[in-house]
């Protein structure tokens, strides 16, 4: 296998591909931590949290495009970094409007379950919590 | 003869309004069946690199290396499964839970009977009684059929979208999934229509859960060999770990695919059904035409005959 200078990052969703470009690096939010990957990095796999991957615009310095994921796993071989997650969206396409709204559902859900003890829906509401300022985030960059 | 005349006409008038609203069915479900088919290509793209990933952990790491210890007694079938993770673990059965995917409406042919009759069938060849085999029925026809015949159908869900989007389906398949975790029952088998072309769809009923080399996918651990580079990952952070978040993703997007493949499937049907409908609404209006064509004849056969014999008696 030739050495090569870029590497594919590929996002796909179950509705599609969602994102597939060449760079020179991406950074990913790990569940144990972020992961730089530099093209020829060896076979990687590795489960994601709720949060952004970061991939350099090919051709820049330091200039990234950040796309949001909803965890999932990536999985980097052969120079191709793959991020296989249940549903991922570019900066320009999330809605931030309704990504407010989540985020309000998420905490009004959360204050209820915390008064309720109720550990399930916590735990859930967490989750859409943590999705929705995800995007958030993202969208204000 | 002149009554008679005007029913035919009324029945022709009606066969034509009929053939028209079956005509336009039929165009919508083809216009459906071109979409779903555009997204389920999109959707392979996904699941079969989750597909892949699973192999590739299963090949790499798993099927050689750690041989769950329960495999000992019976080494040869339980080298399938590959971890000691729930979803790969086989339990004792005790509920057999069914997922039984058919159409809301009917007007689909025979889609649904088909479904229904041959999951009839699958739960009298394994010997399956209404006690230990829970359902869960996607679609409304197949709800009414197993409720009124007694079966537990633990979950119900009507109105799944035309083109089903993982968005939309996945606190569905979620709560399918997680039924399995509260041993709702212990394996799970998936029964729908597969699509094989317009005219023809075939009956699958697939074991889903738990999850073994099996539903992995025979062909791709044999092709796996052919291939020159099977890489080892570096996990992280730990390979169960990675499998505790690739099991439950892999199990939802099978159950979301064999949605997609019942739906495109019911699309196919149903405009297949609206366009043998169609064409019966043709042949009738001719027979119909021929029918009128033929009163109208005699009609004015009968008239003239009554003229010329008037005539005749005047002369």
């Amino acid at each position: 296998m030739a050495e090569q200078s870029v590497l594919t990052v590929n996002i796909v969703t179950p509705d599609g591909s969602v994102y597939e470009e060449q760079t020179t690096m991406a950074i990913f939010k790990t569940t144990v931590g972020e992961i730089g990957v530099l093209p020829n990095h060896i076979p990687l796999l590795a489960s994601l949290q709720i949060d952004e991957v970061r991939v350099k615009i090919d051709g820049t310095d330091d200039k990234f495009e950040e796309i949001a994921v909803s965890g999932g796993f990536v999985e980097f071989s052969n120079n191709i970094a793959t991020v296989v997650a249940n549903s991922a969206e570019r900066k320009e396409n999330i809605d931030s409007d309704r990504a407010e709204r989540a985020r309000k559902r998420a905490e009004e859900k959360l204050a209820r379950a915390k008064q309720e003890h109720d550990v399930d829906t916590l735990r859930r509401a967490e989750v859409s919590l943590r999705r929705a300022v995800n995007r958030l985030n993202i969208s204000k960059h | 003869m002149g009554a008679s005349l005007q029913e035919v006409k009324r029945r022709i008038s009606s066969t034509k309004k009929t053939e028209q609203i079956t005509g336009a069915m039929q165009m919508v479900s083809t216009a459906k069946l071109s979409q779903i088919q555009r997204h389920t290509t999109s959707y392979h793209v996904y699941a079969d690199k989750i597909r892949s990933v699973i192999t590739h952990l299963a090949q790499t790491h798993l099927l050689d290396g750690k041989v769950v210890s329960d495999s000992a007694s019976t080494p040869k079938k339980n080298k399938d499964q590959v971890s000691g993770l729930d979803m790969l673990t086989k339990r004792d059965v005790k509920h057999t839970g069914i997922v039984v995917i058919t159409s809301d409406r009917g007007l689909v042919g025979s889609y649904n009977s088909n479904v229904i009759k041959q999951t009839m069938e699958l739960i009298k060849n394994a010997g399956h009684t209404t006690d230990d085999t829970v359902i869960i029925a996607l679609g409304g026809t197949g709800a009414d059929f197993f409720k009124k015949r007694g079966y537990n159908v633990a979950f119900e869900y009507r109105g799944i979208n035309d083109i089903p989007k993982f968005r939309d389906t996945q606190q569905l398949v979620k709560k399918i999934v997680g039924m399995y975790d509260d041993e709702t029952y212990d394996e799970l088998f998936v029964c729908y229509n597969h699509f094989v072309n317009t005219l023809t769809s075939e009956f699958r009923a697939e074991q889903m859960l738990p999850i073994s080399a099996i539903n992995i996918g025979d062909d791709d651990l044999t092709q796996k060999s052919d291939e020159e580079y099977a890489p080892v990952y570096e996990m992280e952070p730990s390979q169960d770990a990675i499998l505790e978040v690739v099991l439950p993703q892999y199990a939802e997007s099978l159950i979301y695919g064999a949605i997609l493949d019942a739906k495109t499937s019911e699309h196919a049907s149903s405009s297949t059904a609206m366009k043998s409908a169609t064409d019966n609404a043709k042949d009738i209006i001719s027979s119909l035409e021929l029918q009128f064509n033929r009163a109208r004849q005699s009609a004015i056969t009968t008239e003239i005959t009554e003229i010329t014999g008037a005539q005749a008696a005047l002369d």
